[in-house]
């Protein structure tokens, strides 16, 4: 898919969660369920499968969104599967994220992390962000075993890495 | 040469011819005993008479002069004597070895006519018979002679062909020889230097499987030790430790 259609499908979240005035609970509903989209191949094979019918996707998504997301984050979603988007969600989702933050005249980085952060710490991330950076950063936490400690942020095209698995990694490039 | 063959044919012809010719008068004068006897009993007749005076009948007179009566002297005796001498004489065979005179003439005769003959006739053409034949013999020999030189010509040639081939033989035998040479240096040379590289390839497939090996296995072990390590790790993060390592993470952002 184009980066045009995905700024597209982006542009077109970010006007559906700004009309309904639900832009903060949608980014993290769109952002959770983009997470748990990746992390499941299976889920990610069936909602891309065009042999099923549109409706029995569309079903799938509304069982497992269920009571936890809202109406608009269920529509988005479901909009997105009918149009057999399904196998771009993640960037299209990171697109919306992108584009609400930048209404706000700030930038997103994605944080991953072994085990989840108090708030304390993502304010003083946020705040060391920010002086690293010289933007005003909006940080989402995904939580990553593989990460097994420490912390992996992401902004833009720059990769901030932390965490014990380069450490692991670097130790095994030196014994080869 | 068959002109020449009959002239000869025709001058012995001619000889023995006239040699025939001239030999029955010498032949006849071997027939005249008789007259021989008859001469010489005339002449005994006239010597009686005209000695003796006597006018004796002849045949008594002959018969006196040739037989000596009982008590005739001596004289007598003699004359008779010489008297049957002389017929005795008629009686004697001619000399073996001189002829007769009649005979030296007619021979000597027939031997000048065939000599002219022979000379005029035979010998020429003896001559010219002798001639083509001493011509015909130096034709030979000047052809057996241009044979000769022609043979010994020949065989100079072929010395010379033989000689050429034996140094043409020479030259291929000492070119291959050295051709071979050259080609088994050659193939010498390409051996070692395959060799060489053989061996230079070998010890460096050695090297790079030894290379290999290490690095597999320092691969194998680093994965195990990592491994080992990984678990030891994640077992000894706890709550704790993982928000330290977070608050550091925070830290070492926050001072770069």
């Amino acid at each position: 898919m184009a980066d045009n259609a995905i700024a597209g499908y982006a542009d077109a979240l970010y006007a559906v969660a700004a009309a309904d005035n639900a832009l903060s609970t949608v980014e993290d509903e769109l952002f959770r369920f983009s997470q748990a989209l990746n992390s499941d191949e299976n889920l990610q094979t069936t909602l891309d499968d065009s042999s099923l019918p549109v409706e029995r996707r569309q079903q799938i998504v509304e069982d497992l969104l269920g009571g936890s997301a809202s109406l608009t984050t269920k529509a988005l979603v479901s909009m997105i599967v009918a149009s057999g988007r399904s196998s771009r969600f993640s960037s299209i989702v990171d697109a919306f994220i992108e584009r609400s933050a930048a209404s706000r005249n700030k930038t997103v980085a994605t944080v991953r992390s072994a085990i989840e952060l108090d708030d304390t710490q993502k304010d003083r991330l946020v705040a060391a962000l920010n002086g690293a950076t010289n933007k005003d950063v909006e940080i989402k936490v995904v939580i990553d075993p593989s990460v097994i400690g420490g912390l992996v942020t992401e902004i833009g095209d720059d990769i901030i890495d932390g965490s014990v698995r380069r450490r692991l990694n670097q130790l095994r490039e030196n014994f080869r | 040469m068959r002109r020449r063959g009959t002239k000869l044919c025709f001058s012995l012809l001619l000889a023995i011819t006239g040699m025939l010719f001239f030999a029955a008068p010498a032949s006849a004068a071997g027939a005249s005993i008789g007259s021989c006897i008859v001469e010489k009993l005339e002449h005994i007749a006239e010597e009686g008479h005209h000695d003796d005076g006597h006018d004796d009948h002849g045949v008594e007179h002959l018969f006196h002069s040739l037989h000596a009566k009982d008590g005739a002297t001596e004289e007598e005796k003699k004359k008779v004597k010489k008297n049957e001498d002389k017929l005795e004489s008629c009686l004697e065979a001619p000399s073996p070895i001189i002829p007769e005179l009649s005979e030296v003439i007619w021979g000597g005769g027939a031997f000048l006519i065939l000599f002219v003959v022979m000379v005029k006739k035979g010998f020429p053409a003896v001559k010219a018979a002798m001639d083509a034949r001493s011509e015909k013999i130096r034709d030979d020999l000047d052809a057996a002679e241009k044979a000769k030189t022609d043979a010994q010509s020949v065989h100079a040639d072929y010395e010379a062909r033989l000689a050429d081939a034996k140094n043409e033989a020479s030259r291929l035998i000492d070119e291959a020889r050295g051709a071979a040479d050259q080609v088994r240096a050659d193939l010498v040379a390409k051996a070692e230097a395959d060799i060489s590289e053989m061996k230079s390839r070998a010890a460096n497939e050695i090297e790079a499987s030894r290379q290999q090996a290490i690095a597999d296995l320092r691969a194998e072990v680093a994965g195990i030790a990592l491994g080992a390590a990984e678990k030891v790790v994640q077992g000894s993060l706890d709550d704790d430790a993982q928000r330290r390592l977070v608050d550091q993470y925070i830290d070492e952002v926050a001072g770069s």
